[in-house]
């Protein structure tokens, strides 16, 4: 009755007209009725008429859009997953993580003083533009880099100058000896471009075209949509598949509702939400689906503000660091798709320490908390922040709290909020952020980009760092010849260097500025036609291995990156 | 002064207005950009730049300068035609505007033709027995179709119709398969224009579930807007003055109330219309509808100023530009409109 009353209300206070004829009331119905079916009928008819995938050509889907594939514009996950499509780096990552020549003929050749790094180049490359590749169009394209890149500062921080030192070989002058170098010179957006094609874009970015060296040629570019043809005169091994088309879903439920459809052929995770990647890794695990996964190389950890109350006290933070259940958390919110993490950097590099943390000991972090004057009937109340825009942080703060409610309530009360990410950037090294949960990879994988990012500083007090790293980072921690041992750790190499990071790892947890949490890899999902996703050792998927299989019975054999792998 | 002066004057009026009111929202956005917490320098680079490369991308990015001087940079280029290039993309602003505006002016029109179309045929049929069945579900239909929250409506549309049904794609302008037309950023004229079949059709199927969800949103606004007005309509003197002299109900429904009740709805379209050229943001995010709304979505959360200010100057100018053809028409079809 209410609700009646509502709508005459919406009706006005109106003298009501007349009735029409009960013929133009049928009218009305019938014209209402053909216009639902005629929209029905249509929707219908073109599900039928879909236009079919260009022969071997496969549609690779994810989050990302891209604005630029100048390798100077890219910075993000997106434009150097295309960008290690359509062109090659000096060396690169093999999946098992050895250093492999790509471009380069052979591993650089260091001076005495490990100041100078002289490189080979392979001989008879083209630039997609057909132009040669050699040794002055590597200078250009690194000088360029240096010059305009948006990550030049990881080129130029370590590299004074750039020369050829011959038709096919240059020569970097370093700052300061770097045994990463190799490493370094695997990074993507480091890759040649065709100085011809770029001639007119010496100092400034050419967003909508790349002219490299890679497998693929750029055919058709747009932010949603990019077509990569295979490049016939290809140095190497020819893509297993006819093209590759590349679009952008922006949400989660588009992405995985595209390729359960069949409407795209694989998809990548970053920018899934967890529960949709819970539920494609269950359709992998029933053989729905394929799945591949990269090495772990991104983690996720909490950043403690350690030069202000609270978190100044050593006390509270290493009790904190023994509140953490990582175990528990990890499963209720990845189902255990992010491993738990003790260290901070990546198990698969040198240096790894799986146990530097301390692990979950609710009675140790008791004992600690009553140490400090808190549990007697006191609790600690620690504001956490979470990047309110990454639903899996929301998670994992809820789930924390509830943890220590349950297992420490009597001692800690973490109050959560969230935050959008770039502003909790911006607070982040401004001090104003007592605890905070956010992630880093790498730009290229090695300890040194995980330890100098979080742990360097430009300057210190005592175990505070005032500018610097650290101090962008959240933390504001240092310790008194914590610079001097990063920067030895990046001029030597071998057993002497791992022993020395792992002192770095456990000199840190000691004092607990971070609290490492989870480690997350690049995954990909693709349909039952088509092969498993595989990633390079940089944490890129190998597009130029995608390929269709045939239409016999699929059946999902092991393969490097499949669920049974993960298993 | 005849009503063609007083036209021209009101015309001239709200035309000088608009570079103030123009002024005035750039140089609200301008600021509250600058008020708003985030930096572009961590957007760009993340958080853990070296301060130097933060340093020189600032210095790059003109935004160390202070403000009052960044500012007059702003509103000079602006006076010039000039809105600046994107900080994230290093594009001009107006390239990217191009891109996508026509992306949003095409949902919006065919969203407004299916509304039009839907609710106006809705708040009619009810016409035929004031208080019926009919009456009542079109009343239901309107209220409801207003009440539904944006989002929910598209995911449930988008859940059923793509991934369930695998009827219609679940996103996007175009099949992956298919590369864009050449030309206006209208996909459908362009593929016309072209006479590509394949490009029409990937666009026509594209375009029915973000078109048929955001018309179906907007209908109820049509639905209830006629049957209010064609009531009203129907009780006044001259349409009863109509009836006495023995026209038919049908004659003097859509001879007489109609042209007289549609009048408003004319105004409830500038206003469709204008809200629809700064896009319907959940709409565009849900369906990975590359228009405007959009661009000025991620544009925020890369605090990318000059690409946010561009958008919000270019709509602007747009939705005054729409509103004033509406009063226009509106006072061409009704002479009882002053001013």
């Amino acid at each position: 009755m209410g609700g009646i009353s509502l709508l005459r209300a919406c009706g006005g206070a109106v003298k009501l007209p007349r009735s029409l004829p009960a013929a133009a009331l049928r009218q009305q119905a019938r014209f209402l009725a053909s216009l639902l079916a005629s929209l029905l009928a249509a929707a219908s008819l073109t599900s039928a008429c879909a236009p079919p995938h260009p022969a071997g050509t496969l549609i690779v889907a994810s989050k990302a859009r891209i604005d630029s594939l100048d390798p100077a514009q890219a910075s993000r996950s997106g434009q150097l997953q295309v960008l290690s499509a359509l062109g090659d780096p000096l060396y690169a990552i093999t999946a098992d993580g050895a250093i492999e020549p790509r471009l380069a003929a052979g591993p650089p050749v260091l001076s005495a003083d490990g100041l100078r790094a002289r490189i080979p180049l392979r001989k008879g490359i083209q630039f997609h533009d057909g132009t040669p590749f050699d040794a002055a169009a590597m200078v250009f394209s690194l000088n360029r880099f240096m010059a305009i890149g948006t990550l030049g500062y990881q080129f130029s921080d370590r590299v004074k100058a750039v020369r050829a030192s011959g038709p096919f070989e240059i020569e970097l002058e370093l700052k300061a000896p770097f045994s990463p170098l190799p490493r370094l010179l695997s990074a993507i957006f480091l890759t040649p471009v065709s100085p011809t094609a770029y001639r007119t874009h010496t100092d400034k970015p050419l967003n909508n075209r790349f002219v490299g060296t890679g497998p693929y040629r750029l055919s058709f570019f747009n932010g949603q949509q990019q077509r990569l043809t295979p490049f016939q005169e290809y140095w190497g091994a020819r893509p297993a598949n006819g093209g590759i088309d590349l679009v952008t879903l922006s949400n989660s439920t588009a992405l995985l509702g595209a390729l359960r459809s069949g409407e795209v052929d694989v998809l990548l995770a970053s920018g899934l939400e967890i529960d949709h990647q819970q539920a494609l890794h269950r359709d992998a695990a029933t053989g729905r689906l394929r799945e591949g996964s990269g090495p772990p190389l991104s983690i996720g950890f909490f950043s403690l503000l350690t030069d202000q109350p609270p978190l100044n006290n050593p006390l509270l933070r290493q009790a904190l660091a023994r509140s953490l259940d990582r175990a528990t958390i990890t499963e209720r919110v990845s189902l255990g798709m992010r491993p738990p993490l003790r260290q901070l950097i990546p198990p698969s590099l040198a240096g790894s320490d799986p146990d530097a943390w301390p692990a979950y000991d609710p009675a140790a972090a008791r004992a600690l908390y009553r140490q400090a004057g808190y549990c007697n009937g006191k609790v600690f109340g620690l504001p956490l922040t979470f990047r309110s825009d990454i639903p899996s942080d929301r998670l994992l703060a809820l789930t924390w709290q509830a943890q220590v409610r349950r297992d420490l309530g009597d001692c800690l009360d973490l109050q959560v909020s969230g935050m959008e990410s770039t502003t909790a950037y911006d607070q982040l090294g401004k001090g104003a952020l007592t605890l905070f949960f956010y992630d880093w990879i790498g730009d290229y994988p090695d300890p040194e980009n995980f330890l100098t990012p979080l742990l360097g500083c430009e300057k210190v007090e005592a175990n505070r760092c005032a500018k610097g790293n650290s101090a962008l980072s959240g933390s504001f921690w240092s310790a008194p010849g914590l610079d001097a041992e990063l920067l030895r750790s990046s001029r030597i190499d071998g057993p002497e260097r791992e022993r020395l990071l792992r002192a770095i790892q456990r000199r840190t947890a000691a004092a607990v500025p971070y609290l490492p949490v989870w480690l997350m890899a690049e995954q990909a999902w693709s349909g039952r036609r088509i092969s498993a996703p595989q990633f390079d050792g940089s944490g890129r998927l190998r597009l130029d291995q995608l390929r269709r299989l045939p239409a016999a019975p699929a059946t999902l054999a092991a393969s490097p990156g499949g669920p049974e792998a993960r298993r | 002064m005849s009503r063609r002066s007083e036209l021209l004057r009101y015309l001239g009026a709200r035309l000088a207005l608009a570079p103030l009111m123009l002024w005035l929202i750039s140089s609200l956005v301008f600021l509250l950009l600058r008020v708003a917490p985030g930096d572009p320098i961590d957007a760009l680079l993340g958080p853990k730049a070296p301060a130097a490369a933060r340093a020189a991308l600032r210095h790059q990015l003109g935004l160390d300068q202070p403000l009052p001087v960044q500012y007059g940079h702003f509103l000079g280029d602006l006076l010039h035609g000039n809105l600046g290039v994107s900080q994230a993309s290093k594009e001009p602003v107006t390239t990217i505007i191009q891109g996508s505006l026509p992306a949003s002016l095409e949902l919006g029109l065919v969203a407004l033709l299916i509304a039009a179309v839907l609710g106006l045929a809705v708040g009619f049929s009810g016409i035929a027995r004031p208080e019926g069945k009919v009456d009542l579900a079109g009343r239901l239909f309107g209220i409801g179709t207003y009440a539904l929250p944006p989002f929910w409506a598209a995911m449930v549309v988008q859940l059923v119709f793509a991934v369930w049904l695998g009827w219609l794609p679940v996103g996007g302008r175009l099949p992956a398969t298919v590369l864009p037309p050449e030309g206006t950023g209208f996909y459908l004229f362009d593929s016309l224009r072209a006479g590509n079949l394949q490009q029409l059709q990937g666009a026509l199927r594209h375009l029915v579930l973000p078109a048929s969800t955001l018309g179906l949103l907007l209908s109820g606004i049509f639905t209830n807007a006629l049957r209010l007005n064609l009531r009203r309509a129907l009780s006044s003197d001259y349409v009863e003055a109509a009836r006495s002299r023995g026209l038919s109900e049908t004659r003097v429904v859509l001879r007489h109330a109609l042209p007289n009740a549609l009048l408003p709805v004319l105004t409830i379209t500038g206003i469709t219309v204008a809200s629809l050229i700064g896009g319907a943001l959940l709409i565009e995010v849900t369906y990975s509808w590359p228009g405007i709304a959009f661009r000025l979505q991620e544009a925020i959360a890369q605090r990318d100023y000059p690409l946010v200010q561009g958008i919000v100057v270019v709509v602007a100018a747009l939705v005054v530009l729409v509103t004033v053809v509406v009063d226009l028409l509106v006072a061409l079809l009704d002479p009882r409109v002053r001013f």
